[in-house]
């Protein structure tokens, strides 16, 4: 279980004007076990702070992240991360770019290399384990940092954004195929995203961020049912989906400023 | 961008920050200020403390060596870094538009750009003599060649779809030239030049150096065969310098030319 | 360059370019020729003449000993400058508060002439191989600094972190993602530092140190043999351009990932 409690996180002195950006106000959430979790929002709110956060790669101000009752200070093996740039090794192949956190644990090398190929498998790479990764399509590239996070078999995986970058079609190919590895896996996930279909559609619930300062405006769950891999484009098409989608987009659309009234001097993280 | 780089600490609101004192002119100052202990301390004829060099340049101020002699130095580099600029621009630009140009002279100028430009020196001296005509000739030979380079590549930077647009409204090839490939170009043109500049006046100081009849590279030479070191460190102190508001005077021509650049995509 | 489908055009293109470089160097070759029979300078060789003068240096016992004795401060001088450049550039890309401290210094020294110093190397280690060594050292160094720092700061941030967020220590994150991230903008410096080298090699012997080949540049000068004078210049043009491609090779064969290292020399 992972607990967010009244995190508060401040960047200092890092815009051009010197002046400091209140990132994160009194964040408080409660990740179960074996759940799915959206993190929805505006760009520019804190949501891939926050998940940074739970991966320990920044400090904040005060409050505290708690995984299982331990506080966390810093990266940990139970946590893995996919990035949305994909952040692969370029001299290294596919296969030890899924290896390298295992190789970073002191894991023998045809051990991890057995494990890796098993990922391979897992995410649909077979016959391009040997490939170097610009030699993959952006989809296959984030395959690869889906099986890399895999690997490690963390207890969560924390997940900003990874098919922000990809264009429609091989996105929604990569969303049913993380619906697929997650019933299988069963892996609590953190999945940030701006995009509200997705985030309704792979969330057990979503977490819907406001901007500026960001914070957790309110969580809804989804009401659909899993496993959800076998008939996505049905479940797309159900009245739950499209009023929890309407729900969402109601209050994303308060938060838009409003381009025809002169906006309020707003400092902008740079 | 910083955060990510490397997880950088958050600080708590509103905390004051001291103006920063530039790291530049602190650095320097311990730099002066362990000369002049090192100076004093390693009593060295090569190595004299720092007040002893700036009280022998104040001399040599006063003596009337150095004023004469850095016209001299800067008329040549002029001179040299005028014709450098002109034809360099010209030829790469040639270069850039016609392939056929490019061909020609293109491992020609990269050969020329990577040997070691003094060891023309001496062919110099033969055409010209022991004249300010060698080392013009000897800085052009240390400044064009990255010039051109630049400017080459600078041809070719127009972003395509830019280049469509303009094709789109049926836009002669000048008007695309002046338009769009040109002020494309520029950033890179200038690059050129600002490297050109500091070439240039290592090639004003090598060249005079070869030929010691004039200028401040003189100065170095008939110093170093009094071994007087005071002399050789002040001459150096004026052409750093020298050199340093070269490359500056480059960079200010440089900001004007190109302000519509966004500052992040600046090279340094 | 070209692809496989488009070899036939490549390969008629490239067949083109040949027939323009040769052009180029044939009419340089007249001109020259014309130039200096008309000159009738004691000081400028015929190209004709220079080109005997070329294979009869190649073929002379006393030239391949300058060349030899040229050699020395080269190799060694470039060897120090980069077992110690390479490191110095890498710490400094990755510890901010080490670079600016060092930073003015460095720009400093990428701009001076440091020719300048010969007189000052000359006064503390006389005519020796080692004043000669250490100007090859000053002339070579910068340029690696700057480049293996530039390697490390443009080494993409986000493989750090992803190599953090999987428990890299700073060992590890060293050896799997500054050092082969480094290693292309790393080999560009080494290969601009050869060519300073070589520049650093010539200057001090021309200028100050008259052995070796710049001793044999000045001597041929002295006696007006004017071909081997220019023989000797283009011998030293050539080498400096073999041991760049030897470099550049090496460059391509060590970072095939890399495309091109975006890094360049800096004025």
């Amino acid at each position: 279980m992972i607990e967010v409690v009244g995190l508060n996180m401040t960047f200092g002195g890092l815009t051009q004007s010197g002046g400091s950006v209140e990132a994160l106000r009194d964040v408080n959430l409660r990740i179960e076990d074996n759940e799915f979790l959206t993190v929805l929002g505006p760009s520019g709110c804190g949501k891939t702070t926050l998940l940074r956060a739970i991966g320990g790669l920044v400090t904040w101000n005060s409050g505290e992240i708690r995984i299982d009752g331990r506080a966390v200070t810093g990266p940990g093996p139970e946590r893995a991360m996919v990035f949305q740039n994909v952040a692969l090794l370029p001299w290294d192949t596919v296969l030890s770019n899924i290896a390298f956190g295992l190789e970073l644990r002191g894991m023998a090398r045809e051990d991890r290399e057995r494990k890796a190929m098993e990922l391979v498998d897992l995410v649909g790479l077979s016959g391009f384990e040997r490939r170097m990764p610009r030699e993959l399509s952006g989809g296959m590239q984030q395959r690869v940092g889906l099986a890399r996070a895999l690997a490690v078999e963390p207890k969560v995986l924390l997940m900003d954004e990874p098919f922000g970058a990809l264009d429609e079609q091989t996105r929604r190919i990569l969303q049913e195929e993380l619906i697929r590895i997650w019933e299988r896996t069963r892996t609590t996930v953190v999945f940030v995203t701006h995009s509200m279909d997705e985030a309704v559609l792979l969330g057990d619930r979503i977490a819907l961020f406001s901007a500026r300062p960001g914070t957790v405006d309110e969580v809804l769950r989804v009401p659909l049912p899993r496993p959800r891999s076998r008939d996505i484009g049905s479940i797309e098409r159900s009245a739950e989906f499209v009023a929890i989608r309407s729900r969402l987009w109601e209050r994303l659309r308060e938060m838009q400023p409003d381009l025809r009234r002169p906006a309020p001097v707003a400092r902008i993280a740079s | 961008m910083t955060v990510a780089a490397k997880g950088v600490r958050a600080t708590a609101t509103g905390r004051f920050r001291p103006p920063a004192v530039p790291a530049g002119a602190v650095s320097l100052l311990v730099g002066a200020l362990g000369w002049e202990a090192l100076g004093w301390l390693w009593q060295v004829p090569f190595f004299p403390p720092l007040s002893a060099v700036l009280g022998r340049l104040v001399e040599m101020v006063g003596e009337g060596k150095i004023l004469g002699n850095l016209a001299q130095s800067l008329s040549d580099l002029a001179i040299g870094f005028s014709i450098s600029v002109v034809f360099g621009i010209t030829i790469g630009v040639l270069m850039g538009a016609y392939s056929k140009v490019e061909a020609a002279l293109g491992i020609y100028v990269n050969a020329l750009l990577t040997a070691p430009s003094l060891v023309f020196a001496p062919v110099f001296f033969s055409m010209f003599g022991l004249s300010r005509a060698t080392i013009v000739a000897v800085i052009v030979m240390y400044s064009i060649f990255i010039i051109i380079v630049q400017t080459t590549a600078a041809m070719r930077v127009a972003p395509g779809d830019l280049l469509e647009m303009g094709r789109s409204y049926c836009a002669p090839r000048s008007v695309l030239f002046r338009r769009i490939i040109l002020p494309a170009a520029t950033p890179l043109i200038m690059a050129g030049v600002r490297l050109g500049m500091g070439r240039a006046v290592k090639g004003m100081i090598n060249g005079e150096m070869f030929i010691a009849v004039v200028g401040l590279g003189k100065l170095v030479i008939d110093a170093g065969r009094r071994f007087d070191a005071e002399s050789v460190l002040a001459v150096l102190i004026v052409i750093v310098v020298v050199a340093m508001a070269a490359v500056k005077l480059v960079q200010l021509v440089d900001a004007r030319l190109t302000s519509w650049l966004p500052s992040t995509a600046r090279g340094a | 360059m070209s692809s496989v489908g488009s070899s036939a055009i490549g390969q008629r293109i490239a067949a083109s370019h040949t027939t323009y470089r040769v052009l180029t160097f044939a009419l340089f070759a007249a001109a020259w020729e014309a130039y200096a029979s008309q000159a009738r300078s004691l000081l400028i060789p015929r190209f004709s003449e220079t080109v005997i003068g070329f294979f009869t240096l190649l073929t002379d016992r006393h030239f391949w000993e300058a060349l030899f004795i040229s050699n020395q401060s080269l190799v060694l001088g470039f060897s120090i400058a980069v077992v110690l450049g390479i490191p110095l550039g890498l710490a400094m890309g990755r510890f901010r508060a080490a670079e600016r401290a060092v930073d003015v210094y460095l720009n400093i020294l990428l701009v001076t002439p440091m020719a300048a110093l010969i007189p000052i190397l000359l006064m503390s280690l006389g005519l020796t191989l080692a004043s000669r060594v250490v100007l090859v050292v000053l002339f070579s160094i910068v340029m690696i600094i700057v480049n293996s720092r530039a390697g490390v700061r443009q080494v993409d941030p986000s493989l750090i972190e992803m190599a953090r967020s999987f428990g890299a220590s700073e060992r590890q994150i060293w050896w799997r993602v500054l050092l082969p991230g480094s290693l292309p903008a790393v080999m560009t410096g080494v290969r601009i530092g050869l060519g300073r080298a070589v520049t650093g090699m010539v200057i001090v012997e021309l200028l100050m140190v008259a052995v070796g080949i710049g001793g044999l540049i000045l001597e041929y000068r002295g006696f007006f043999k004017a071909d081997l004078l220019y023989g000797t210049v283009v011998i030293v043009v050539l080498e400096a351009l073999a041991l760049i491609t030897l470099a550049r090779r090496l460059e391509r064969r060590v970072a095939p990932w890399a495309r091109q290292s975006g890094v360049m020399e800096r004025a």
